[in-house]
């Protein structure tokens, strides 16, 4: 296609107008960033200085020396990283038997699992709470971890059942007649072969249970184990409202999800897709 | 190896004495996962459905009282300024999501140079928590050092304090909550464009068809069935939302940004009033079966003939 004068005036706009959508989106951050790297002397200045100068840590160094923030995300990685094993290998075996048994009530169980990832969290916030009074589970990472699995649970099994279904199944006859055990068909064939469903999975958990505020919000009361979500939220009262310290804890607890966003852009798109929206 | 395949048939299995027999197999596999969504997400229900006619202290269920709870809830004015604030932020964030989402859909369609980077950047909000979102937003728009402020004071004269005002406030708080959220309506809105064939639109243009028509006639059809899926996804997000809200205004000024989900948890959380909570909760979940069963019955017969 040539392009004539139309054309060009038309692709200029449209480069103006996708800068501007990419300003917006970023400049939040951009200033929240500036904030944490200014001394405490040019925050609370009016009209607002952009270019924090000269960088100061200040702000950093109270953060991770003289608050509980390193706590709390000591407290986010644990809780994070184990919700992802226990979902992950609770959705995965749940995923393959699903995908190559039919049974009795089968499709009952896949319709019912993806219901209850439609019930609202917040409304069974309350349950949840009793439930782990009564248990004793309030207030521990097992809590949190058991309540952040099951509500990935539901989602998993059906984007892990995708990637089953599409794995050849003489693949497994042949290497069942070769004398493989189910089991080692199971980790050894079918789930390399499903790799690229397991990384959209591990990253949409991951991202659920660093962002999540409201269960941690819910379950926990001790600084212990108070998530880095809420321990922001609680930053706020206990402290006064300390903007830089503020914003560098928001940097601290940005950083890890920008990461994972900028270097797994494309299986983080795939694994949201596929549907959780929760809390 | 008869049994092999007869175990591993995905199709459908011969309804005989085989399929009929527990497979220990298939049970061991699926029964762990299982377990725990009926713990933690099914008994919770059923137990919010108890809870809620029981009068309550703390987590201690105290003497059954019927429908108290609701009635309660029903009784209390300032239950109804809720329910108006949820749909004002539910509809109010949609009708400007959906444009915007759709319009920024439309040009990381276009082939841009450096287009990879504007669609990182674009989309970047969506990977931030309600509560990240909710912490930055707050202080850009800082009503004694905000760059927002300063802006707006510069070009009207006047220094705003948007949160202290009520329709600033929930005009604020929808804002903040379109930047987290068109991302997605973006992504879904690109994955449909992309699905549409560049001839389409070639052979309208010799045909004469500009790019308005070009628009209402060849893609706002085609891409329908991911509006409607957009639409009802943003719509239970929207309403069942309580952090970004909580975080942002805590539903303030005077009530004025607090919505159903929001009251829900502080009922609960704030208030200690479980069972009113959990009747709230059920309120809720009905809502939400509500537009779910719609989404279904939409998604199931896709009208386009």
């Amino acid at each position: 296609m040539n392009k004539g004068p139309r054309q060009r005036f038309s692709s200029a706009l449209a480069v103006l107008a996708i800068s501007v959508v990419c300003i917006i989106a970023i400049i939040p951050v951009l200033w929240g960033l500036v904030t944490s790297l200014k001394p405490t002397e040019q925050i609370l200045t009016f009209p607002p200085q952009w270019i924090p100068w000269p960088i100061s840590l200040d702000s950093f160094e109270k953060v991770l020396y003289q608050s509980n923030v390193l706590l709390y995300f000591r407290n986010s990685v644990i809780v994070t990283v184990a919700s992802l094993v226990v979902s992950l290998s609770l959705a995965i075996h749940a995923a393959y038997g699903l995908s190559r048994f039919k049974f009795w009530g089968h499709s009952a169980i896949l319709i019912g699992v993806l219901t209850t990832s439609m019930i609202p969290g917040v409304a069974i916030l309350v349950p949840l709470y009793g439930l782990s009074v009564k248990t004793g589970l309030y207030d521990t990472f097992l809590g949190l971890i058991l309540v952040y699995s099951a509500w990935n649970v539901p989602i998993l099994i059906w984007l892990m059942k995708g990637f089953f279904d599409k794995v050849p199944i003489e693949l497994e006859e042949a290497a069942l007649v070769d004398g493989a055990s189910r089991w080692r068909v199971f980790y050894q064939i079918v789930l390399p072969l499903s790799q690229p469903g397991l990384v959209s999975g591990a990253i949409m958990v991951v991202m659920f249970v660093w962002n999540d505020f409201v269960i941690g919000f819910a379950l926990t009361i001790s600084e212990e184990r108070r998530p880095l979500s809420v321990g922001l939220y609680t930053y706020i009262s206990n402290y006064g409202v300390e903007w830089g310290q503020l914003m560098a804890a928001t940097v601290i607890a940005l950083t890890p999800v920008l990461l994972v966003f900028l270097l797994l852009q494309r299986r983080l798109v795939e694994g949201l897709a596929a549907g959780a929206i929760k809390g | 190896m008869r049994q092999v395949s007869a175990n591993l048939q995905i199709e459908n299995v011969p309804s005989s004495v085989f399929a009929m027999r527990i497979n220990w197999f298939a049970l061991v596999f699926i029964a762990p996962a299982l377990l725990l969504v009926l713990m933690v997400s099914l008994y919770p229900v059923v137990d919010a459905l108890t809870l809620s006619v029981f009068d309550t202290r703390f987590a201690q269920r105290l003497d059954f009282i019927g429908t108290e709870n609701y009635v309660e809830l029903i009784r209390d004015p300032s239950i109804y300024q809720d329910i108006v604030n949820s749909f004002t932020y539910t509809f109010f964030s949609l009708a400007v999501v959906l444009p915007y989402g759709l319009g920024v859909a439309l040009l990381l369609n276009r082939d841009l140079p450096i287009r990879g980077l504007y669609r990182t950047l674009a989309i970047m909000p969506w990977v931030f928590s309600q509560t990240i979102t909710a912490l930055l937003w707050a202080w850009l728009i800082n009503s004694d050092f905000g760059p927002v402020t300063h802006a707006v004071q510069f070009v009207t004269g006047t220094r705003p304090a948007v949160l202290s005002s009520p329709s600033g406030a929930m005009g604020a708080l929808i804002g903040v909550n379109v930047w987290a959220s068109y991302p997605m309506a973006t992504l879904l809105f690109l994955a449909a464009l992309q699905t549409i064939p560049r001839e389409l639109f070639e052979a309208a243009e010799v045909d004469g068809a500009g790019a308005v028509r070009r628009f209402f006639y060849i893609t706002l059809p085609l891409i329908r069935h991911t509006a409607l899926v957009v639409i009802i996804q943003l719509t239970l997000l929207y309403f069942n939302m309580v952090t970004l809200i909580y975080i942002f205004t805590g539903g303030g000024p005077i009530g004025e940004t607090e919505t159903l989900a929001l009251r829900v948890l502080k009922i609960s959380f704030e208030d200690w009033e479980l069972g009113r909570g959990a009747a709230l909760g059920v309120f809720i979940t009905l809502v939400n079966l509500f537009f779910s069963l719609v989404y279904v019955r939409a998604l199931r017969n896709p009208t386009d003939e």
